[in-house]
C-alpha cells in the first residue's frame, strides 16, 4: 500500500476543505430549514386565515342578523304607538310616523293600508309595484326582501303584518322599514388595516353592498368573476354553496396572487356575506418575517464563517509555529547526535566517521567533475606505543592531544580528522590548498624542532588529487605511502617509532 | 365634429333659444299658457331635432342639486296623480324623493301624495282630481291619462284658483291653462325616431304593426302618431295593425300573437309604451318570428330582450330627472311663481335611444347587476 506523505500543504488543504464542507453543510441546512419553515408557515397561514376569515364573515353576518332582529322588534314596538294615539287625519299620521322614526332611529319607516297605499313621514303613495312584498294579497308573516331601486341602489326591506290596526277608519296591513345597504356596510366596517375586504352578495352573485372584494372580484358579480380562475367542479361547488345558502370557502389564484374567501349565509335574507383576504397580504407579512429570519441566519452564517476562518487561521498558525519549533528542536537533537557521532571525544576534532562522510561527499563531486583542487595529508604520531607502554595511557593521550593541536594550529585552513589511534588526515581546499607548500614545510620544521625538544613528533605525507583519481582514497594511499617514508626519515633523525 | 356631437349642439342651441323665448313670453304676458316649442302634433321630420341624446351614459342623471331658488315657506303639501301604478312612475317617484330630501336639508318640509289607479283610467283620474281640489294642496300635479277628458277639468281647477301642473309622460291639451309641464315634451318625436330606426333596419320596406298603450293617453298617442307619419313617408312600408294594450304586458303579448297569426310575414313592431315591448318580445320569441321590435322605456325584461337582440332599440326616458324637476317646479308654483325666469313652461327632459350594445350598461345603471 502506497503511503500518503502528509505535508504542510496537505494539512492546510485538508483544513480548508474541511472548513468549507462544514460551512456548506451549515448553509444548506439553514436554507433547507428556512424553506421548510416557510412552507409550514404557509400551510399554517392558510388554515389560520380560513379560520380567521370564517370568524370575520360569521361576525359580520351575525351583525346583520342582529340588525334585522332589532328592527323587527322595533317594528313590533312601533305598533303600540298607534294604539295610544288618536290619529284623525293624514297630517297626524305623518307626525306620528315621524315621531316613531325619530324615537327608534329608523331610516325609512312606513305603514301600508289595505289598498297598498304606503304612508311615510312625508309622502303617501301607491306602492304596489314599488315594494315586492305588497304583491301578496295577505301578509301572513315577517318578510325580509331586497329592494332594487331604480338607480341601482339597494335596500333591505323588513315588513311585519299588522293585525287589527285601524287608523283613520282604514285597516292597515303592514308596517315596514327599508335600510340602505350602504348604512349596513357602515355598521360592518371595522379597521383591520385593509387586510381583508368584504361584500354582501345575492344568491346570483350580485354585489349588493357596493364594496370592493379585493382588486380582482372588485364590485363585479362574484360567480361570474371567479369562474375564470377555478375549475368547473370548484365553481359548481361554490355556486351550489351560494344557491343553497351554506357556509364555505374558496381559494384561487388571480393575476399571480392567491385569494382566499369565506362565505356565510345571512339567515332569512338570501344574502351571502363574503370576506376575502389576499394571501399575498399574509404571505408578504410572513415573507417579511422569513426574510428577516433569513437575513439573520445569513448574518449568523457569515459571522460563524468568519469566526471559523479566523479560528482555523489562528489554529493553523499555532500548529505551524508548534511544528516549526518541534522541527527545530528535532534538528537541534539531530545536529547534536550528528556532532557527537562525528567528533573525536579526546581531541575534539572530527573523527573517522566524519572523514568517511566528507570523503563520500568529495567522491560524488569528483564523479560529477565538480572538484578540481584537493590536497590529502596523512599524519601519524611517532612513538605513541612507546609512550603508552612506558608512561601510561594518560601520557599517550596527551601526546595525541599535542599532535592534534599542532596539526590544527598549522593547518588552520584545512579540515582535520582523527582517523585512527595515532593517525590523522587533513583535507586542504581553497586557501588551505593554495598555501599547502608553506604550511607543510612549516609543519615539518615544527616537528623537527620538537624532535630536539623531545616533544610530539608527527610524520606527514601528502598527495594532490590527480586527474586520473576517481576518489579521494586514491590520493590518500599516495599520501600514506609518503607518510611512511617520512616516518623512516624521522626515525633516522632519532624519533621514536613502534618498532 | 361627429354627427352625435353636432346633433347635441343643435339641440342645446334649440333648448336655449326656446327657454329664452319662454322667458320673454313670461315677462311680456304673465300667465301665458302658450306652450312654445314644437307643437305636439307637428312632425319633426322637417323641424328641429328632438332633445334626445345618443349617449347611453347620459340617459339618466341621478345626480341633481336644487337650484338657487329660496322657497318662501317652510312647508308645502302637494298632490300628484299619474296614469297607473307602474314601475316607470316608481322611478319618477325616486327623483321626487331626492328633491324632497334636499328641501328638508334646507329646512323646507315638502309632503305629498303620489297616487294612481291599478288600471289607467281617465274617469278614475278625474275623480281623484275632483277629490284633491277639495283638499288644501298647494299644487296639484297630473300625468294626464286622457287629454280630452282631463284638460277641461284642469282649466276649471285653474279657474277656481287651484295651482295645477302636469308632469312625467303626458301633458294636457295645447290650449289647457295648467301652469307648467315637467316631463317628456317630445313623445311624437320619440315615436318618429324609433320608427326611423326600424325603417332603416328593414331597409325601408315591409309590414309593421303599432302597439299603443292606453287609449287617449297623450304620450302613447303622440308616439303612435310619430310612428305613423314616418311610415307614411316610405312607399314600401305598410302598417298592418294598430292595437292598444292598456298598459298591460299580458294584453301586449296576446295582441302581438294575434297580429303574428294574421300577418306571419310581419317585419316589425313599433311599441309606444313600457308594457308594449315586453309583451311583443315574449310573443315574437315564442313564435320564433324575425320581426324587429322597437319600443319605449326601461323595463328590466325589455332590457334583457334588448341585450339578447330580440328588441332592436329602446327609447329610455330620464324618469329620475323628471321626478326631481317636478318637485322643484311645484315648490316654485306653490309660491305663486309662473313660468318665466325661474322655470320654463315646459321643462324638457331627454329620451335616449339605446341599442343592444348599450343594454348591459343601462341595466347596471338602472338596476345594478341583478342577473
Amino acid at each position: 500500500m502506497k503511503k500518503i506523505r502528509i505535508t504542510n500543504k496537505t494539512f492546510v488543504l485538508t483544513a480548508a476543505i474541511g472548513t468549507f464542507i462544514i460551512m456548506l453543510t451549515v448553509v444548506i441546512l439553514t436554507v433547507v430549514s428556512s424553506r421548510r419553515t416557510i412552507r409550514a408557515t404557509e400551510d399554517a397561514v392558510y388554515s389560520v386565515s380560513s379560520f380567521y376569515l370564517d370568524a370575520m364573515a360569521d361576525r359580520r353576518a351575525k351583525t346583520i342578523m342582529n340588525l334585522i332582529k332589532n328592527n323587527f322588534e322595533l317594528l313590533e314596538k312601533s305598533l303600540g304607538f298607534y294604539e295610544d294615539e288618536e290619529i284623525k287625519d293624514q297630517d297626524e299620521l305623518r307626525h306620528t310616523i315621524g315621531k316613531i322614526k325619530s324615537l327608534m332611529s329608523l331610516s325609512r319607516y312606513a305603514l301600508v293600508d289595505e289598498d297598498n297605499l304606503v304612508y311615510t313621514q312625508y309622502t303617501t303613495y301607491t306602492g304596489g309595484t314599488r315594494h315586492e312584498f305588497l304583491s301578496a294579497d295577505v301578509l301572513k308573516d315577517k318578510v325580509i326582501s331586497t329592494v332594487y331601486l331604480y338607480g341601482s341602489s339597494k335596500q333591505l326591506c323588513l315588513a311585519i303584518p299588522t293585525e287589527n290596526l285601524k287608523i283613520m277608519g282604514k285597516r292597515f296591513k303592514a308596517v315596514f322599514v327599508q335600510i340602505d345597504i350602504k348604512d349596513i356596510v357602515d355598521l360592518l366596517a371595522f379597521d383591520d388595516q385593509g387586510r381583508t375586504s368584504f361584500a354582501i352578495y345575492s344568491k346570483n352573485g350580485e354585489n349588493l353592498s357596493g364594496t370592493e372584494l379585493g382588486p380582482v372580484v372588485s364590485t363585479h358579480n362574484i360567480l361570474d368573476t371567479v369562474k375564470k380562475y377555478i375549475s368547473g367542479e370548484e365553481w359548481d361547488k361554490f355556486h351550489d354553496g351560494f344557491m343553497k345558502e351554506v357556509q364555505g370557502s374558496l381559494s384561487f389564484t388571480a393575476d399571480g396572487a392567491g385569494e382566499t374567501l369565506c362565505f356565510v349565509p345571512i339567515e332569512g335574507t338570501g344574502w351571502e356575506m363574503v370576506v376575502l383576504i389576499r394571501e399575498s397580504v399574509i404571505q408578504d407579512r410572513i415573507l417579511g418575517i422569513s426574510q428577516r429570519n433569513l437575513s439573520s441566519s445569513r448574518a449568523q452564517i457569515i459571522y460563524i464563517l468568519a469566526a471559523m476562518l479566523i479560528f482555523a487561521g489562528i489554529l493553523l498558525l499555532e500548529i505551524r509555529i508548534i511544528a516549526k519549533k518541534r522541527i527545530e528542536a528535532e534538528q537541534e537533537n539531530t545536529n547534536a547526535f550528528k556532532s557527537m557521532a562525528n567528533t573525536d571525544a579526546l581531541t575534539g576534532i572530527r573523527n573517522k566517521h566524519a572523514y568517511a562522510d566528507t570523503e563520500a561527499g568529495l567522491d560524488r563531486m569528483i564523479k560529477d567533475g565538480e572538484l578540481a583542487e584537493l590536497a590529502v595529508l596523512v599524519c601519524d604520531i611517532n612513538g605513541l606505543k612507546y609512550v603508552n607502554d612506558n608512561f601510561g595511557h594518560a601520557a599517550g593521550d596527551k601526546l595525541i592531544k599535542d599532535a592534534s593541536a599542532l596539526i590544527c594550529e598549522v593547518f588552520k585552513h584545512g579540515s582535520v580528522f582523527r582517523i585512527g589511534g595515532d593517525e590523522f588526515a587533513v583535507l586542504l581546499q581553497g586557501r588551505g590548498y593554495e598555501t599547502r607548500e608553506e604550511t607543510i614545510a612549516e609543519f615539518n620544521r615544527r616537528v623537527e624542532e620538537n624532535l630536539t625538544k623531545n616533544e610530539v613528533v608527527v610524520s606527514l605525507g601528502y598527495s594532490l588529487l590527480g586527474e586520473k583519481d576517481t576518489r579521494v582514497h586514491d590520493a590518500f594511499e599516495r599520501a600514506d605511502q609518503m607518510m611512511y617514508v617520512r616516518k623512516q626519515e624521522l626515525k633516522s633523525m632519532g624519533a621514536k617509532t613502534r618498532e | 365634429m361627429s354627427q352625435g356631437k353636432e346633433k347635441k349642439h343643435i339641440r342645446a342651441a334649440a333648448t336655449v333659444l326656446s327657454c329664452a323665448l319662454l322667458v320673454l313670453s313670461g315677462i311680456l304676458i304673465p300667465g301665458c299658457t302658450d306652450k312654445g316649442g314644437p307643437g305636439k302634433n307637428e312632425p319633426i321630420l322637417s323641424g328641429a331635432p328632438a332633445p334626445n341624446t345618443d349617449d347611453a351614459r347620459e340617459a339618466v342623471n341621478f345626480h341633481h342639486n336644487l337650484d338657487g331658488y329660496v322657497p318662501k315657506r317652510d312647508h308645502y303639501n302637494f298632490y300628484f296623480t299619474y296614469k297607473t301604478v307602474h314601475s316607470w312612475w316608481d322611478a319618477v317617484a325616486l327623483g321626487m324623493e331626492d328633491a324632497q330630501r334636499q328641501f328638508l336639508e334646507k329646512g323646507v318640509v315638502v309632503t305629498y301624495e303620489y297616487m294612481a289607479p291599478l288600471q289607467a283610467s281617465a274617469a278614475d283620474q278625474k275623480e281623484r282630481l275632483l277629490a284633491a281640489q277639495k283638499e288644501d294642496y298647494d299644487v296639484i300635479g297630473v300625468d294626464v291619462a286622457d287629454e280630452d277628458v282631463i284638460s277641461p277639468l284642469l282649466d276649471e281647477m285653474i279657474a277656481s284658483g287651484r295651482k295645477v301642473m302636469t308632469f312625467s309622460s303626458s301633458d294636457a291639451a295645447d290650449d289647457c291653462k295648467r301652469i307648467a309641464y315637467v316631463g317628456n315634451t317630445h313623445n311624437y318625436e320619440d315615436g318618429a325616431e324609433l320608427t326611423e330606426a326600424l325603417c332603416k333596419k328593414l331597409d325601408y320596406k315591409g309590414k309593421v304593426a303599432i302597439l299603443v298603450g292606453s287609449v287617449g293617453a297623450p304620450c302613447h298617442e303622440d308616439r303612435a302618431n310619430g310612428a305613423k307619419d314616418v311610415i307614411a313617408k316610405y312607399k314600401d312600408m305598410t302598417i298592418v295593425a294598430t292595437e292598444y294594450d292598456m298598459d298591460s304586458v299580458d294584453l301586449a303579448y296576446d295582441l302581438t300573437k294575434t297580429i303574428l297569426m294574421n300577418n306571419p310575414d310581419l317585419d316589425g313592431i313599433i311599441c309606444c309604451n313600457m308594457s308594449n315591448p315586453v309583451g311583443a318580445a315574449r310573443a315574437i320569441t315564442e313564435a320564433k318570428s324575425d320581426a324587429v321590435i322597437v319600443g319605449m322605456d326601461h323595463d328590466k325584461e325589455a332590457l334583457r330582450y334588448l341585450a339578447d337582440g330580440v328588441i332592436y332599440c329602446l327609447g329610455v326616458q330620464d324618469c329620475y330627472s323628471i321626478g326631481f324637476d317636478t318637485l322643484q317646479v311645484a315648490v316654485k308654483i306653490a309660491d305663486g311663481n309662473l313660468p318665466g325666469e325661474l322655470f320654463p313652461e315646459k321643462t324638457v327632459e331627454i329620451t335616449t335611444i339605446i341599442y343592444q350594445e348599450d343594454a348591459a350598461f343601462i341595466f347596471e345603471l338602472l338596476y345594478g347587476d341583478i342577473g
